[in-house]
């Protein structure tokens, strides 16, 4: 069988304008596959990276929707705001039905009824469907390296629901399956399933990156760096939710730049070809975890012994990254030195009477 | 959801303590996305501090963007609306600008100063420049003085049309410019082609001719349509020491003055003594060493350095040359025989807290004797106006005018120093300019008879470090500007501080955070969760807000870099009061486009809103 020439769009990455102190973002696609219109949230910022992803994928996109926020609030009565071709599928089967599209384009072009380049498939999956209920498939459809990518938006809980545990909520995040009380005072006992390095780990021969909407020509770059990869890649994105993080809707942006900085939500890239973890990343600065956690009201009942938990596991982050740590963080991990959120004594009141 | 056992903090409580009203048609009319915004996201360009702080209120940040993206000619034009002369006053201005600049608060402000040094050179090297005379309207004006609110003011109203006459007593045209400011700070051919430039303007100048010898009031009245006085403080003050007459005192404007004519006879002393703590004494200073002076010693009231009322950056730079500084004293007497041989000190303080205030001198404590061959004479000036009717002169001798700079009910205006001294604003080139230029559009106003303005523009929002978003800007050290040695600039009257090149101007330029203005970043249109921010093309305050969609979450507003965002209250929900049209009627400069649309949405709701509930 002669070889088919598969015409690929190898998307530019976007590169600063910014000569020295200068702040300008790039001349960003004029293309607009994401429209306003929809139902989330005010903030939302599983919303703010589906506007970023498929601004960087461009029109020659395919999106698969999984079951979860960006499904559910943007696709009722019949409606959506999205400008490519997208279609729903269950929340398990986000890998396989993602890779059912790849492998259809694959077999068309093969077939030669698909004349053009091979469109961006793209599956936007919340961290219920891809670390949680889809896991299985969305390893599948990365085993078998479809060419495809898929995206875990991680706002750390399964939102439009009404706000329950994944495995992705972090170590003290208050949601309804997880309520702080007298027995359990820090309300999530577990620490979050580290799912993208899982992915690295297990699925070597795929793109593999962990982004916030923080930083948006990272995304944006590291989206068409997946999409430009031959093969299956995985990206996951960190996607602050108002409602379930409650916080002020201004801050979504600020959370996404915040978390990064505090070390709990380290930024890599896993390089198939070479078999190594990319940390070059580096934020601005480095904070203490406290100043991520106390803008958010889920976060609101901890003690201090449990800021200092969490000041440990992201110092275990910075030093995962080969990051020198100040004194000023490792002083934070030792409880002796921390507050405990402003109310947390006042709530400890509120809890042992209910 | 239910957030029992937790504790939210008051200010996360907006979201869930009921402010949104029951849903309603009509609310629904008014606000199709639901009634969750409480707070809509309007562009409005805002004053940034360098434009507020400058005496001629120059677009500062405007041209410092246009410098960001190459456009020099642009640039120079924007300059040009409200400064004749960048090249001089990039050279010499106190530069408040940087003094307010909002960088300042976050590592070091914005060179401003050289990048307009840059532009007016940029200008010079044009073979024509960028601004016309304005079509002739036949009516003649006179300007008295051509330092530099005269030369505004001729300037100004020549671009509106009128045919403007400089009348000036020196033998060269240039006021202060020429006589007041040394050349190793401003060289002569760069004043010259200003003055050039204001010829070709069509701009008579009258050399030789002093008002009240060679033109009376009365001509002023009778030949021309309109005058305007600019002529400055001429005189020096004296310090009323005994032996003032005596051979080698001299006074420090004046002394500058003959050096910058090129009339000056004086030869110095070996050691020289300069009395005075101000800009001008420094200069004297600096340019005694360039005249052949051994040894120049400052003697000042002021306790120390710091108290003296003068730029830092010249001081620094006068003690990098070699003068000696003395402190608490003042000058009684000159000494010597028919010539300076020595000064007579006494311990002296300032018997109130400001500079102007009287000097005590303590002539109980024993006299110094202080051995000088020359002495300059540098403590403020006066003006001197015998030829001017005694209504229109002030206690202060300076010329009486009413808030929009007329003398009473005449065609005459003034500006400059001969107005501000005294006045508390301090006097300063870039203030006669701002001076000029605002009498020249009130002269205009009169002989269109239109409403007047004051000379004071009224101030709008002045963007504070508050309104922006620090984290786009990381730290970046300011680029500096290189100097001349100070052993072999002070024997030269080369230069002392150097030109930018083009890439430090830009380098400079990028450092400016725009304050309060939008430059088309793009942020608000890429983080956008709706996205209802558009723009067409990418271009400063061209982007439109969809209110259709907006959902209020003020994304856009916490992440605009400049401030230029901001939000207004839609409905204060309390009162029931629709507040509407208040952020409509703010909505202005840049973004009138959106604010008509806005506008026109308002409108047509308005019956609605009347029954809102």
């Amino acid at each position: 069988m002669p070889a088919i020439e598969v015409q690929r769009q190898m998307l530019p990455l976007l590169n600063s304008p910014n000569q020295g102190a200068r702040f300008y973002n790039p001349d960003l696609p004029e293309t607009e596959p994401f429209v306003p219109g929809h139902r989330t949230c005010a903030g939302c910022g599983p919303s703010i990276q589906y506007r970023m992803t498929s601004k960087a994928s461009g029109d020659n996109t395919i999106l698969v929707g999984p079951t979860g926020c960006m499904y559910v609030a943007n696709s009722s009565y019949l409606c959506t705001p999205y400008n490519v071709p997208w279609a729903h599928t269950q929340i398990g089967s986000a890998g396989s039905f993602t890779a059912g599209v790849a492998a259809a384009y694959e077999a068309m072009i093969r077939k030669g009824k698909w004349k053009g380049a091979y469109p961006n498939i793209i599956c936007e999956a919340g961290d219920g469907s891809a670390s949680d209920i889809g896991l299985a498939s969305i390893s599948g459809a990365l085993y078998r390296n479809h060419d495809c990518l898929i995206i875990c938006y991680d706002n750390e809980q399964y939102a439009n629901t009404g706000i329950q545990a994944s495995s992705r909520t972090p170590y003290g995040g208050m949601t309804t399956f997880s309520p702080p009380g007298p027995m359990i005072p820090e309300a999530k006992k577990l620490f979050p399933k580290d799912l993208a390095r899982m992915m690295a780990a297990g699925h070597p021969h795929c793109y593999v990156a962990t982004a916030s909407v923080g930083y948006p020509i990272d995304l944006m770059n590291k989206v068409r760096k997946g999409l430009n990869h031959k093969g299956a890649a995985y990206l996951m994105v960190y996607t602050p939710c108002q409602k379930g993080f409650v916080y002020e809707t201004p801050r979504s942006i600020d959370l996404g730049r915040l978390v990064v900085e505090c070390g709990l939500y380290p930024m890599w890239e896993w390089n198939p070809e070479q078999r190594e973890f990319d940390y070059s990343f580096r934020p601005a600065s480095m904070r203490p975890v406290s100043e991520y956690l106390k803008l958010q009201g889920r976060f609101g009942h901890l003690q201090a012994e449990h800021i200092a938990t969490l000041q440990r596991f992201a110092n275990q982050q910075w030093h995962m990254m080969g990051v020198e740590l100040p004194e000023p963080l490792i002083r934070a991990a030792d409880a002796k030195n921390l507050a405990a959120m402003a109310s947390a004594e006042a709530a400890a009141v509120v809890a042992q009477t209910v | 959801m239910s957030t029992q056992g937790t504790h939210i903090p008051d200010w996360l409580q907006v979201p869930f303590a009921g402010i949104t009203p029951a849903p309603s048609q009509k609310g629904q009319d008014l606000f199709p996305t639901g009634n969750w915004r409480a707070i809509r996201p309007v562009y409005r360009d805002k004053m940034p501090p360098c434009n507020n702080g400058c005496g001629a209120n120059e677009k500062i940040q405007g041209y410092l963007d246009l410098v960001k993206r190459g456009k020099y000619l642009d640039a120079y034009a924007l300059i040009k609306e409200d400064m004749p002369f960048p090249s001089i006053t990039g050279r010499v201005c106190y530069h408040p600008c940087e003094q307010a600049c909002n960088r300042g608060q976050h590592d070091e402000a914005i060179s401003i100063r050289a990048v307009e040094r840059f532009l007016g050179d940029f200008g010079q090297a044009l073979p024509r420049d960028v601004v016309r005379a304005g079509p002739p309207n036949g009516k003649k004006i006179a300007v008295v003085g051509s330092g530099p609110a005269g030369h505004s003011a001729a300037y100004q109203l020549a671009r509106l049309g009128y045919e403007v006459t400089i009348l000036e007593k020196s033998p060269k045209a240039g006021g202060l410019n020429r006589g007041g400011i040394p050349d190793w700070v401003l060289p002569r051919d760069v004043l010259d082609r200003e003055i050039e430039r204001l010829v070709e303007l069509g701009i008579t100048i009258k050399t030789n001719t002093e008002v009240g010898k060679d033109v009376t009031w009365d001509d002023l009245k009778r030949n021309y349509d309109a005058c305007v006085l600019a002529v400055g403080l001429t005189e020096p003050n004296s310090v009323r020491a005994e032996g003032e007459d005596k051979n080698g005192v001299l006074y420090g404007l004046p002394f500058l003055r003959d050096i910058g004519m090129g009339t000056s006879r004086v030869t110095l002393g070996p050691r020289v003594v300069v009395i005075g703590g101000g800009n001008t004494a420094i200069d004297c200073a600096r340019e005694a060493f360039r005249q052949g002076a051994q040894e120049v010693t400052m003697i000042t009231v002021e306790g120390n350095a710091g108290e003296m009322p003068c730029v830092p950056e010249d001081l620094h730079d006068m003690l990098e040359e070699g003068v000696e500084l003395l402190h608490e004293r003042a000058m009684t007497a000159v000494l010597g025989n028919g010539k300076v041989e020595a000064l007579q000190l006494h311990p002296a303080r300032f018997s109130g807290a400001i500079n102007a205030s009287p000097i005590a001198v303590d002539r109980a404590a024993p006299a110094e004797r202080f051995a000088a061959d020359t002495v300059i004479i540098a403590v403020g000036q006066h003006a001197s106006l015998k030829w001017l009717p005694d209504q229109f002169k002030t206690e202060r001798g300076t010329i009486r005018v009413d808030r929009f700079g007329r003398l009473g009910e005449t065609n005459v205006f003034a500006a400059g120093d001969i107005v501000q001294a005294g006045s508390g604003q301090p006097l300063m080139v870039v203030n006669a300019v701002g001076d000029g230029k605002r009498v020249a559009f009130n002269l205009d106003k009169v002989l269109s008879a239109e409403p007047l303005q004051p000379r004071t523009i009224p101030l709008d929002v002045v963007t504070d470090l508050g309104r922006m978003n620090m984290t786009y800007f990381p730290h970046f050290p300011r680029v500096q500007q290189a100097l001349l040695p100070p052993t072999s600039r002070r024997r030269t009257q080369d230069e002392v501080i150097q030109a930018f090149t083009e890439e430090q101007a830009v380098e400079e330029a990028n450092r400016c955070f725009s304050c309060g203005t939008c430059n088309a970043c793009d942020n608000c249109y890429l983080v956008c969760p709706e996205p209802c921010i558009v723009r067409s093309v990418r271009s400063n305050g061209l982007y439109k807000i969809l209110v259709d969609y907006c959902k209020g979450c003020r994304v856009c507003i916490e992440e605009c870099p400049t401030g230029c965002l901001e939000g207004v209250p839609e409905l204060d929900f309390d009162t029931g009061v629709v507040r509407m049209d208040t952020a409509f009627a703010i909505t202005q400069g840049l973004h009138g486009r959106q604010a008509e649309e806005l506008r026109r949405v308002a409108d047509q709701a308005a019956k609605d809103i009347e029954h809102w509930r």
